[in-house]
Formats: structure tokens, C-alpha cells, sequence
């Protein structure tokens, strides 16, 4: 299986090869679901941000109340308590609108999470080896979490920051039409300002992230091959490469440094100029009669609000920017289909015998490299099959074919008298027990590890076949038993013990045939003899195919392949093979040349 | 602030760029106030009718000049305290980089290369942000917080009072608010680590999975972690979203209130001679306003120093942890290595364990000669070798160079001195070229070429359309295990080291190729030590001297053909794998 572990994508900055239109069309998609509550939220921003305009004009109010030769105290406390029932509403539908919003939002990152993990489950085995896992899982997990800030973040104070804009304009013209313009003149030097800023820090933040790219890959490939570093004593070399790398880093983060301080402030100044014509012209305005000085101080504050969405919005072009990243991989590892499907008309396996039969079977995992090479066999119900040839002679590959894995390139297998790509998938792999060399155990208990979800299973099922395996005794000897924690990978098991706990979940699971590949990893002696046994008793059940690095189980076969660079080269039982005198019986000789020690078990039939 | 013993030393180095932006901070939140001061006057020159045309621009002409020293200002705090956090994290890196390199195997071997990644990635930045953002929160809340009170408190005692008091509260709100938001954060990012570890389980066991057909039930399984990481999250934002609106609606309650309470003292002191004027009001509210930002970041600024602090824990640990293999206080030092090999009697266990992994060890590789190891997979063959290059410490006197005892020869003369070829093929994602090289700052690209020619990955490289200059990983040309292979070994002939080994570097090549490399080893490894792991007898049958290891002893040593005689294991081994190479088709 592929490499895993987080990905570190020094391509960051690559061309994106789908457009920002169909990207934010893929993700709307998503959106219509939920387009009822959206409108709610829509409709109560608007209602926000209204209240919450008024604050100012209700100051000025006040104000202007203060500034009468009878101060009317009633009306002023009339206004501020006015003014305080907007505030409450204000913020009971401000949290109403933010929660509606983000509920809504995680139920769209839901969908999305829950399509995606549902995409790659069902990719075939193929894939999961070309594309490495820990893209995989990003692609799950963090790329669906970058989307989440842009469904509950950037698209309401989009919004919310282009009604606030236009609601103080509009506010702003209503009261005096004349500094409403002044301000609107100054609005083409505030974008050209975040035109820049956008254009600069956009090329910051890129470099920013492609020298964070570079750098998290370099630490990670250096931790990783720190032995190699130190036996060539490369330490000061590398350091230094570090270094430059980590200068660059730097300087891009510098860069980042600067266009914020230069924009910021910027805007800071865009704003004193907005106070200066304010106060200039308002003040004119006031002494020559045409507004009162409490519009005036209004004005002061409207300023503020004015100049605060500009801002967000330039800066929350990022965060805009990585969500199409994100988006882009998302639809991409959608766009990517299984290779093995069920063609239309496929069938569903119904009281399966469990023949199975290669009729001139070639295949290459590559194209040219026949990795078989016109292969035949018949295996009848009931029987067992070994292969034995060495490593690379395409033994994993005949047992990966039979569950269809992969499609062959020419000939036909066979189930049961029908050709396997028109069967269900589905149904093919229940009826075949599957036992690979690497017993992957899931974090869990062992029971969970052999029940493998299957509530239909009952506790005494898998006391049964645990015992029928032999895996009961160990069990019982551990703290909690059946529920025995398994660690990540199970690796606080022995390789004997998760082969018998692979045993005992395929048995659990009721098939009709097994394919079995044996390990070839250490296993001691007394494990062995238990997994000898019960593979014995195992052949009995149905159909089985082995792959097999042992004698005792290749002499119980009914029938041995050997197989020799994708092609056999020897078939028959254990007596008929002896007889042909071929490499079988050389193999079978060396095994049991009885003058050698006890470490005969050590070379095992692991050819 | 941040204070820690290696962290200490940059307030002292930077101490200079922290004062300046501090400096310029103090002037920035000292001018800011000035400014509704000045709005103020105007707003009770014009109530007043006193304010006439020309009077309103000296008054704008004041705004301005404020205005663009709070510009300069801004700027330059931005560029001296962010700036400085920044170089802060650069140091910080490379000193971490640096510890890296100098730490053990057996650290290695503990640590998962993922924590130190996050080390690297997370935590540097929680430290990086208590020295910028958290650094200007501090003195913002100290320094614009005092100025603001000073100020309100000069304009009217009472309802300064009026406004301190629930301000207090809030701030203290906030800091209780946040540790509940805190949690409900954590209880969050917890829900995201298991769907993370969910995701990254399942797909390892994807093969389980298809061959049990349990897709449709992990899809549930997920279904049921990606609700709760729902869950999980909108729990956290209705409660800080909840917190947040609430502490905001708070602050603009008291706003309104002081709205209210500062009209009355208008309409109250209008004919008094303590005049509380319009403007009054005015500058008032306009403080206050400026108060609301330092309140509310006190609660941020726990948070985040509380995540620095625990970052800088982990941090502090890992630049704490020991280096455990460095050069004795005392070494000979020694002109040359000649290559002459001794295991006097060694046993070895790994640090922190309880099995002795080599038992006994003796032998003696004199000075040229070539010796093969041979043994089962985890026999103790590549312990072995591993002690060879001085990656473990050992008792005195077990291993001696040229009859020094290893322990007491410099570390690098001992690693200059040994070519080595791994058992897992390392190459960097570099150009072919600097792999070859990677022994070499400078290495003549004649050199290069020979050692390929050596390696037999010369035509191999040919044929890439870079040549020497194709990049290896990602983005260049993916090498097949067997080609890796005879890159590391070209990598360690580079050196042309006094002692070579291979450490099972033949197991992707293929026979021929293996005997064309041994044969060239013969003639360029003519008086130099080698020694060759291997699992296939034929790579060192024609060895000076082969040693067999089993369970971490020596089982037997000799020749080929002494072996032959003495040891039953060893002769049946040659047979098997003869056989082997017979199934394989690739011998007569």
C-alpha cells in the first residue's frame, strides 16, 4: 500500500484546471438543500445590519436634542431607551442569523465530508495504490474544513459587508448629499488601495504557503532520513540547506509583514482623509445651517463602518483563494471513478458451490508486463488448491483476480461456471473469506476486530470460531479477554496471533471459499503449530486456495500449482508431483532431508 | 509575555526591535485619543455658534498631522513587533533543526516523525504568535486601556464609575467565557482527530474492508463520527457565538447607557460653572469606544498564551532532550583509519530495553579483507553494523578500530571513514546527480559518472531524459527499488571510504547485476575493508571470511567452503537457494 502520513504539497501553486465558476457552481450544489433557511439568514442580516446602522443617527439625536435651548429630557430618554430595545433586538437576531448560518453551514460540510469519504470508500484497491493515503485522508479531513470557513464565514460578511457599504452610503446621502459624494469621490482611491494590496499580498501569501510547502517537506524527508544524515556526517551541509530555506520562509513571511503594514495604515490615512472632508465640509454645513452637529458627529461614526468592510473584504481574499484550492481537489478525487464497477446486468450469486476456474488467464498490472501468462486451472467445490514459485511468480496475484481486484487483460475466471464480471461485486466478495498476508487489525477490540460491524453476529459465533481456530486459548489468557484493546495496527499483537484472529474473522463471516495468503514473517514455534492445526481443520470447509510457504499445508492441498514467472510450470497432487521428479519434488527433498537440525523450520517452503 | 530558558535570550537580542515598536505603539495610542478630542471641540464650537469658518481649518489641519503620525506610527509597530516575531521564529527553527541532527537513533525509533513535524509546524507558530499578536495585545491593553480611563476619568468622575464597573465585569466575563469556549473548543478539535484517525484507519484497511464488503458499514460508521464532529462543532460556535454577541451587546449597552447618563449630565451642568458640554459627551463616547478593543482582547490574549505556553513546553522538552551519542571528553585522535575491524566479547541490548539483540560477539576483520554476514531476518545483522558507525554507545573496549576502542575515536572520523549502503533505501528528493554526491560538497562529475558506471546505473540514468540532472520523487522520474539501490551504493563508493558496508543492498537487484557490481567491488575495493549483509550466498561466497549469525550470536564463521563442511544449516541454505534461483529461471 501507498505511503501515508500527512502531505506536505509543495505544488500548492499550481495552475488550477478548473475554473473559479465551476468550482463555486460545484459547491453550490450543495447549497441548494438548504436554501430556506439561507434566505432566513439573508433576510435577518439585512434587519442586523439596519439596527444596527441606526445607532448613529439615534446619537445624533440626541445630540441635537442637547444642543436645543430647552433641553427636551423625555425625548432623549425616550431615544436611548429606543435605542436600547434595538441593541437587544439587534443582537437576538444577529445570533439567531450567525447560528442558522453555521448550523446550516456544518450541514452542508457534512454532505460533502460524508460524499467524499463515500467516493474514495468505494474506489477500487487499485487506486488506493496509486494515490498515497495521506492525501487520501486530506482530502477527507482538512480540504472539506478549509470549504467550511467559506460557507459560514466568507459568504455572510460578503454579504453583510456589501449591504453595511451601501446602507451607510445611502444613509450618508439621505442626511447630505453633498458629503455622501465627497466620500463616495474618495472610494475609487480606497479600492485602488486594496486593488494593490490584494495583488501584492496575494503574491506573499502564495509565496508565504509554497516556502511553508517546501520547508514542512524538507523536515519531514530530513527527520525521516536523520540516520542517513548522520552516518555521512552531512549535518552542517544540511543545516545550511535548512537554513536558506528557512531564509526564504522568512523573507516571504517579511513580505506579508509589509503589505499589511503598508495597507493598513494606508486605509488609516484613506479614513483620516474621509474625518478631514467631514469635519471640513461638515462643519461649513453646520455653521451655514444645512445639518445639524449631531448628523455631523453621526457622520464621524458612520465613517468607521464605512471603511470596515472595505477592508475585510480585501483581506478575505485568501481565505476565498485556499477554499477553491481546497475545491478544486475535492472535485477532483470526485471526478475520479472506480475502475472496477458491476456491469448492468450483473447477477447476484445464489447457492454458491464454489468452483472456480482460470481459463488462459493473462495479466499485466502494467501494460506489456504480464505479470501471468496464460494461466488455466480448475479448483472443484470443496477442494484445495495450493500455489507454491517464488517471490514475484504471480502466486498474490491469482487469489487478488478471483475477488476481482483487478481485471484481466485476456481469458476468462470463472465462479460457479460464470465469468466473475457478471456477478455483483458485492456478492462475489461475500461468499469468498479473504486471509492476507499482512493482517490488518482496526484499533478496537478484538471482538470488534473480528465482528468487523456485523451486529447479525452473535457473541457465541465468534467464541465458536475463535475457538475452532485456536485463537480462544490466547485470547483467554489476555487481561480482557474478547475485549482485549487492539492498538493501532494491532501491533500489540504477534504476527501469529493476528494470522489466527485473521482466521477466526474470516470463518465468522461464513464464506464458502477462502483464499489464504500465508505469512512468511517469524512466527514461533508453539503459534505455528496452532495455526497448522487449524488451517487443517480449515481446508475442510469449503473451497480453499492458499498461497503456501509450508509444506504441511502444501502436502494437505488437493492439488499444487507452482508457478514460475506468471506461468505454471507444475500441477498436480503432492504424489503426482513427487513422481514427476520436477522442482516440486527437489523442494520436497531439501525439506526433508532429516540430518538437518531443528532450524529446519527457518527455511521453510518460502519460496 | 513568554518567558523561557530558550526562548530568554531573543528578548535580549530583539530587545532593541521590541522597543521601538513598543515606542511607536505609545505614541499611536497616545495621538489616536487626541482625535475625538479635537472632534470634540469642534462639536461645541459649532453648538456654540462660536466656531467660525477659518477656526474649522486649524482644527483639520491638527487631524492631519495626527492622523499621519498615527500612520507612521501604525506602520512601524507592524514592521517591529510582527516583523521581530518573525525572526524570532526563525531562530527558533533553526536552533530546533540543528538539536535535530544531533539527536539519536534511539530518539528516532521513540518519537513518531509526526510529533516533531507538529513541533515544527504548530507549536513554533503558538510561540510566535505570544510574541507578535500577543505581544501587542499585552501593551495595548496596558498602555491604550490606562490612556482611555485616564482620560474618561478627567472628563467625569461618576459615570466613569458608571462605565468601569461593567467593563470590569465584562473583562472578567470574557476571561471565564473563554475557558468554557476553551474547552467546548478542545471537546471540537478532539471530534476532528478522531474523524481524522477514522479516515486515515480505514483506508490503510481498505483491503480488509472490500474483501469483508464492509464498505456500506464503515460508511456508516463514518456517518456517525462526521455527526458528532457536527456536533461538536456547532456546539462550540452557538456557545462562543452566543459569548461573543452577549459580551458585544453588553459593551453597547453600557454605551447607550453612558449615552443616556452623559445626556443628563449635560441638561444637568448646563448652567453650572463645571460645564459637562456636548463635545464632552462626544470625546466620551468616543473613548470608550476605544476601551472596547483592549477589553476584549484580554480574554484572547489568555487563550493564546495559554496555548503558547504549553507549545513552548513541548518545545523546551524536545530542545532538552539528551544528546546521547557525542564524542567522549577524551579522544585519540587518529591520523587515519586503516579498516582493521575487533568485536571483543560485545553483547549488546537497545537503551530502554530488556533483550540482548547480540550476544558475545567475536571476530576480527583485518585491514582489506572483504567479509560477508549472513543470518535470518532479525538475526541481529543490522545491529551489527549499526554499532559500527557509532549509533549506539557501548561498553569499553568490546569494538575496536584499528585496535582503538570505539568509544574513545571522534564520531566523525569514525563515520568519514565508512561507506554505507542501508537496508531501507533513503534517496532525498534531489537531482540524481546530488544523491550520488550526497557524500561530497564538490564532486567531479567524471566521478560521479564512474561511480554509476561502478553501481551499473549508469545506462539506467542515461536513459532518463535529465540524465544525472532528473529529479528523484514527486515531480521527477519514481526509481524502482533495485535502481534506489544501486544509487546508495554509488553513494558510498563516492567516498571511497576506508570501510564499506552493505547492508543487504542487493535484495532489489537482480542476479546479474549483483555479479557484475560484487566483481566490480573486488577490483575497486582491492585493500580496503568491506563488509557485505547479505541474504543470497552467492553476493558473498567469495568473501575472505563469512560470518553466520543466528539469534544475535555468532554461529559460525569460516570461508565458503569452510562452511561448507562445519555447518549443516549453512551448506542447506546453499542448496535452497540454488533451487530458488532455479524456480526463478534465472540460473542453468
Amino acid at each position: 500500500m501507498a505511503k501515508g502520513g500527512p502531505e506536505y504539497d509543495i505544488d500548492i501553486n499550481r495552475k488550477r484546471n478548473m475554473s473559479d465558476m465551476e468550482i463555486i457552481k460545484r459547491l453550490l450544489r450543495y447549497v441548494k438543500p438548504f436554501i430556506k433557511p439561507l434566505i432566513i439568514a439573508f433576510v435577518l442580516v439585512l434587519i442586523v445590519v439596519g439596527l444596527d446602522l441606526l445607532g448613529p443617527l439615534f446619537i445624533a439625536e440626541v445630540l441635537d436634542a442637547l444642543g436645543e435651548d430647552n433641553i427636551p429630557i423625555v425625548k432623549i430618554i425616550v431615544i436611548v431607551v429606543i435605542y436600547l430595545v434595538a441593541l437587544f433586538v439587534g443582537a437576538f437576531l444577529s445570533y439567531k442569523q450567525t447560528i442558522i448560518l453555521q448550523v446550516t453551514g456544518q450541514k452542508i460540510i457534512y454532505d460533502i465530508r460524508q460524499d467524499v469519504f463515500e467516493h474514495i470508500e468505494r474506489l477500487s484497491i487499485s487506486q488506493y495504490n496509486q494515490i498515497p493515503i495521506g492525501k487520501l485522508v486530506t482530502r477527507v479531513t482538512s480540504d472539506v474544513d478549509t470549504l467550511n470557513m467559506l460557507y459560514t464565514d466568507v459568504i455572510i460578511s460578503l454579504i453583510r459587508d456589501v449591504l453595511t457599504l451601501v446602507g451607510v452610503f445611502v444613509i450618508m446621502f439621505i442626511k447630505s448629499p453633498i458629503l455622501a459624494l465627497y466620500i463616495l469621490a474618495l472610494t475609487p482611491a480606497i479600492f485602488l488601495v486594496s486593488y494593490v494590496f490584494r495583488k501584492f499580498s496575494r503574491k506573499a501569501y502564495r509565496r508565504v504557503r509554497t516556502n511553508v510547502s517546501i520547508i514542512n517537506a524538507f523536515l519531514s524527508e530530513h527527520l525521516s532520513g536523520m540516520k542517513l544524515i548522520q552516518i555521512f556526517n552531512r549535518e552542517d551541509k544540511k543545516y545550511k540547506e535548512f537554513v536558506e530555506k528557512n531564509k526564504k520562509l522568512n523573507h516571504s513571511h517579511y513580505q506579508r509583514v509589509l503589505a499589511f503594514s503598508l495597507y493598513r495604515p494606508s486605509i488609516y490615512l484613506l479614513y483620516i482623509a474621509a474625518i478631514i472632508i467631514i469635519l471640513w465640509e461638515g462643519s461649513y454645513q453646520v455653521i451655514d445651517g444645512v445639518i445639524s452637529f449631531g448628523v455631523l458627529f453621526a457622520f464621524t461614526q458612520y465613517i468607521n463602518r464605512f471603511f470596515q468592510p472595505i477592508q475585510n473584504l480585501a483581506e478575505q481574499f485568501d481565505t476565498l483563494q485556499s477554499a477553491f484550492t481546497s475545491g478544486e481537489r475535492i472535485f477532483d478525487i470526485l471526478d475520479t471513478k472506480p475502475i472496477i464497477t458491476d456491469s448492468p446486468d450483473a447477477i447476484e450469486l445464489n447457492n454458491f458451490r464454489g468452483k472456480i476456474e482460470f481459463k488462459n488467464v493473462w495479466f499485466a498490472y502494467n501494460e506489456g508486463e504480464w505479470v501471468l501468462r496464460d494461466v488455466s486451472f480448475v479448483v472443484q467445490p470443496k477442494e484445495t488448491m495450493a500455489l507454491v514459485g517464488a517471490t514475484g511468480s504471480g502466486k498474490t496475484t491469482i487469489i487478488s483476480l478471483i475477488v476481482r481486484n483487478y481485471d484481466i487483460q485476456q481469458g476468462e475466471i470463472l465462479i460457479d461456471d460464470i465469468n466473475i464480471k457478471d456477478i455483483k461485486l458485492d456478492s462475489l466478495r461475500k461468499n469468498i473469506g479473504q486471509m492476507l498476508q499482512d493482517v490488518f487489525l482496526f484499533s478496537g477490540t478484538i471482538e470488534s476486530n473480528i465482528r468487523l460491524r456485523d451486529e447479525s453476529i452473535t457473541d457465541a459465533e465468534i467464541l465458536e470460531a475463535c475457538k475452532y481456530v485456536n485463537a480462544d486459548q490466547f485470547i483467554q489468557k489476555l487481561p480482557e479477554k474478547y475485549d482485549e484493546p487492539v492498538r493501532e495496527r494491532g501491533n500489540n499483537f504477534s504476527s501469529g496471533q493476528k494470522q489466527l484472529l485473521s482466521f477466526a474473522r474470516t470463518l465468522v463471516h461464513k464464506p464458502s471459499l477462502m483464499i489464504l495468503d500465508e505469512a512468511t514473517a517469524n512466527i514461533d514455534t508453539e503459534t505455528e503449530k496452532l495455526i497448522q492445526e487449524s488451517l487443517k481443520k480449515m481446508m475442510n470447509i469449503g473451497t480453499t486456495i492458499v498461497v503456501a510457504h509450508r509444506l504441511s499445508t502444501i502436502q494437505h492441498a488437493d492439488q499444487i500449482i507452482v508457478m514460475r514467472k506468471g506461468k505454471i510450470i507444475e500441477m498436480g497432487n503432492h504424489q503426482e508431483l513427487l513422481k514427476q521428479k520436477g522442482h516440486y519434488f527437489q523442494l520436497y527433498k531439501l525439506q526433508y532431508d532429516k540430518n538437518i537440525s531443528d532450524n529446519l523450520d527457518l527455511i521453510n517452503m518460502n519460496i | 509575555m513568554l518567558f523561557g530558558k530558550h526562548i530568554n535570550k531573543y528578548y535580549l537580542k530583539y530587545g532593541i526591535f521590541f522597543l521601538i515598536g513598543l515606542a511607536a505603539l505609545v505614541v499611536v495610542d497616545f495621538v489616536q485619543l487626541e482625535i475625538p478630542n479635537i472632534i470634540g471641540t469642534i462639536i461645541d464650537g459649532l453648538e456654540l455658534k462660536t466656531l467660525a469658518k477659518e477656526d474649522v481649518v486649524v482644527f483639520v489641519k491638527d487631524i492631519a498631522i495626527f492622523g499621519l503620525i498615527i500612520v507612521g506610527g501604525r506602520f512601524l509597530w507592524r514592521i517591529f513587533i510582527f516583523g521581530t516575531s518573525w525572526r524570532i521564529d526563525f531562530d527558533l527553527r533553526n536552533k530546533m533543526f540543528a538539536h535535530a541532527e544531533k539527536l539519536s537513533q534511539t530518539y528516532y525509533s521513540e518519537k513518531k516523525s509526526g510529533g516533531l513535524m507538529a513541533l515544527f509546524i504548530n507549536d513554533l507558530n503558538a510561540i510566535r504568535m505570544a510574541f507578535g499578536p500577543g505581544l501587542l495585545m499585552l501593551f495595548d491593553i496596558i498602555i491604550l486601556g490606562t490612556l482611555a480611563f485616564y482620560r474618561m476619568f478627567t472628563l467625569d468622575r461618576t459615570i466613569t464609575y458608571f462605565a468601569a464597573i461593567p467593563l470590569a465585569l465584562i473583562a472578567v466575563m470574557a476571561t471565564y467565557i473563554s475557558k468554557i469556549t476553551g474547552k467546548k473548543f478542545k471537546a471540537r478539535q478532539q471530534a476532528f482527530e478522531d474523524l481524522s484517525d477514522f479516515t486515515q484507519e480505514n483506508f490503510y484497511g481498505i483491503s480488509v474492508i472490500k474483501a469483508f464488503v464492509n464498505e456500506v458499514r464503515e460508511i456508516r460508521a463514518f456517518a456517525k463520527i462526521n455527526k458528532r464532529n457536527q456536533d461538536k462543532n456547532v456546539s462550540y460556535i452557538k456557545a462562543s457565538t452566543f459569548l461573543h454577541i452577549a459580551v458585544e451587546m453588553f459593551i453597547n449597552i453600557i454605551r447607550v447607557t453612558m449615552l443616556g447618563v452623559g445626556a443628563y449630565l449635560v441638561y444637568k451642568t448646563i448652567n453650572t460653572n463645571d460645564v459637562f458640554s456636548i463635545g464632552d459627551l462626544t470625546r466620551y463616547i468616543a473613548y470608550f469606544g476605544t476601551l472596547i478593543w483592549p477589553m476584549m482582547a484580554i480574554g484572547r490574549l489568555i487563550n493564546m498564551r495559554a496555548q503558547a505556553k504549553a507549545s513552548l513546553d513541548r518545545v523546551s522538552a524536545f530542545l532538552n532532550a539528551e544528546v546521547e551519542i557525542h564524542d567522549e571528553k577524551e579522544v585519540v585522535n587518529v591520523e587515519k583509519i586503516e579498516g582493521k575491524i575487533t568485536f571483543n566479547n560485545l553483547t549488546f541490548r537497545y537503551p530502554k530495553t530488556e533483550k540482548d539483540v547480540l550476544k558475545n560477539i567475536n571476530f576480527v576483520i583485518e585491514k582489506g579483507q572483504t567479509v560477508g554476514i549472513i543470518g535470518r531476518t532479525g538475526s541481529g545483522k543490522t545491529t551489527l553494523v549499526d554499532l559500527l558507525l557509532r549509533l549506539y554507545n557501548l561498553k569499553t573496549c568490546e569494538l575496536l578500530i584499528d585496535d582503538t576502542d570505539i568509544m574513545k575515536l571522534p564520531i566523525k572520523t569514525i563515520r568519514d571513514a565508512i561507506g554505507y549502503v542501508p537496508q531501507e533505501n533513503f534517496i532525498f528528493s534531489d537531482v540524481i546527480r546530488n544523491n550520488i554526491s550526497f557524500a561530497k560538497d564538490e564532486a567531479d562529475q567524471e566521478l560521479i559518472k564512474q561511480m554509476a558506471i561502478y553501481s551499473d546505473i549508469h545506462d539506467n540514468i542515461v536513459d532518463f531524459p535529465n540524465q544525472y540532472d532528473t529529479m528523484v520523487g514527486e515531480r521527477g522520474v519514481t526509481l524502482s527499488g533495485g535502481q534506489k539501490q544501486r544509487i546508495s551504493i554509488a553513494r558510498a563508493l563516492l567516498k571511497n571510504p576506508e570501510i564499506l558496508i552493505m547492508d543487504d543492498s542487493f535484495s532489489a537487484v537482480d542476479t546479474k547485476t549483483e555479479e557484475q557490481v560484487i566483481s566490480n567491488l573486488r577490483e575497486l575495493r582491492k585493500g580496503k575493508t568491506t563488509i557485505i549483509i547479505a541474504h543470497r550466498i552467492s553476493t558473498i561466497k567469495s568473501s575472505d571470511q563469512i560470518i553466520f549469525i543466528e539469534n544475535g550470536e555468532v554461529m559460525a564463521k569460516g570461508t565458503h567452503e569452510e562452511l561448507l563442511k562445519s555447518c549443516e544449516l549453512y551448506r542447506k541454505m546453499v542448496i535452497h537457494q540454488r533451487l530458488e534461483a532455479e524456480l526463478e529461471g534465472e540460473v542453468e
